[in-house]
């Protein structure tokens, strides 16, 4: 467990690192992502010895985003001022990218 | 009292309490609303509002329990890995579906948002808001906008997903789960990925890999479709 939460960290670590000194417009964690997908494919990093960690983490993602959630309530009367264009807007735009997303599979016969 | 709530653990205790107790409840009503994430951060707020305590004050609890979305982002990248495997005969058809999925989704939000005339920090707010929250998050934090909105909408837009988003999709002639899968991580993210495991296994592993394309085709393209669209209507 130990040695898979250093290479999440690490992974994480280097993701960070990258953004600040290439000062290029995606986040750490998103680069980390990335580069430990890489490290895995490329078998410089084992499955077994990030499995322990990833999987725990994923398993309690949502806990983790709780906090923003809460944070909603300092922003209460901008949202109440505009619920109906927010609500129209992204419902509207939600059910247009499930539609593109699931037409183009759907059309290629998968 | 209120210096208790001060203490970072209050912040920690509540978080985790909340947690447990929406998905106990869960287990005993199985009704979409009834989302833990939903119902924990409903719970903590109303508990907030009556105990007279500042978001600030809990925040100082509640940044370690956010503090491990960023490593939780690297998980993902694992996750990716490990059901690429299962993806790889179709991973063609896979990524048009994402990618074009994505850029509607960036676009489509953006423009309504535009038309009807909402204040430019919501647009940027809300950008993102098909890809999962921790990377919403840190897209809101590079283009501007407030990372809490963008943390509310993004959950309400997963909730919708999960309580309608197979409904709409057979009504609009989906019958492919593979198809109705990948739109749910691609417009839903982990909420979305969460109702397509109850359509199939295979269903839900697709959901979960277009969530993670699309949360790196979204983080990439974001900030230029913003300042491209945001910039030529200014």
């Amino acid at each position: 467990m130990l040695k898979a939460l250093a290479y999440i960290f690490g992974f994480l670590l280097l993701g960070e690192v990258t953004t600040y000194f290439f000062e290029i417009p995606i986040a750490g964690n998103i680069l980390g992502m990335f580069f430990i997908f890489l490290a895995l494919r490329l078998k410089i990093v084992k499955l077994q010895d990030v499995k322990p960690a990833s999987d725990k983490l994923i398993k309690y993602l949502v806990l983790f985003f709780i906090p923003y959630g809460v944070g909603l309530m300092v922003y209460f009367e901008i949202i109440a001022e505009y619920w109906l264009p927010i609500s129209v807007a992204v419902i509207a735009s939600t059910v247009i990218t499930l539609y593109i997303s699931a037409i183009i599979i759907e059309k290629s016969g998968k | 009292m209120q210096e208790f709530f001060q203490l970072p653990v209050f912040g920690v205790f509540i978080s985790i309490i909340a947690f447990a107790g929406a998905r106990e409840l869960r287990k005993k009503f199985n009704y979409a609303l009834l989302t833990p994430v939903l119902v924990a951060i409903v719970f903590i707020i109303g508990f907030l509002l009556i105990f007279n305590i500042d978001y600030e004050h809990y925040n100082r609890g509640g940044r370690y329990i956010s503090f491990f979305l960023g490593p939780s982002v690297v998980a993902l990248g694992v996750f990716f890995y490990e059901k690429y495997e299962e993806v790889k005969q179709h991973l063609k058809v896979f990524l048009l579906s994402v990618t074009l999925g994505g850029i509607t989704g960036i676009l489509t939000v953006i423009i309504f948002l535009f038309l009807l005339k909402v204040p430019g920090f919501i647009i940027e707010s809300l950008a993102a808001k098909s890809v999962t929250t921790p990377i919403a998050i840190e897209i809101t934090k590079l283009t501007g906008g407030i990372p809490e909105i963008t943390a509310g909408i993004v959950i309400a837009v997963g909730i919708f997903g999960n309580a309608f988003g197979p409904f709409i999709l057979k009504k609009l002639g989906i019958k492919s789960k593979i198809a109705i899968g990948t739109a749910l991580g691609t417009a839903a993210h982990g909420i979305g990925t969460a109702r397509a495991f109850e359509e199939s296994k295979l269903a839900g592993v697709y959901s979960g890999l277009a969530m993670c394309v699309n949360g790196i085709i979204t983080a990439l393209i974001t900030p230029y479709l913003l300042e491209l669209f945001l910039g030529l209507v200014s």
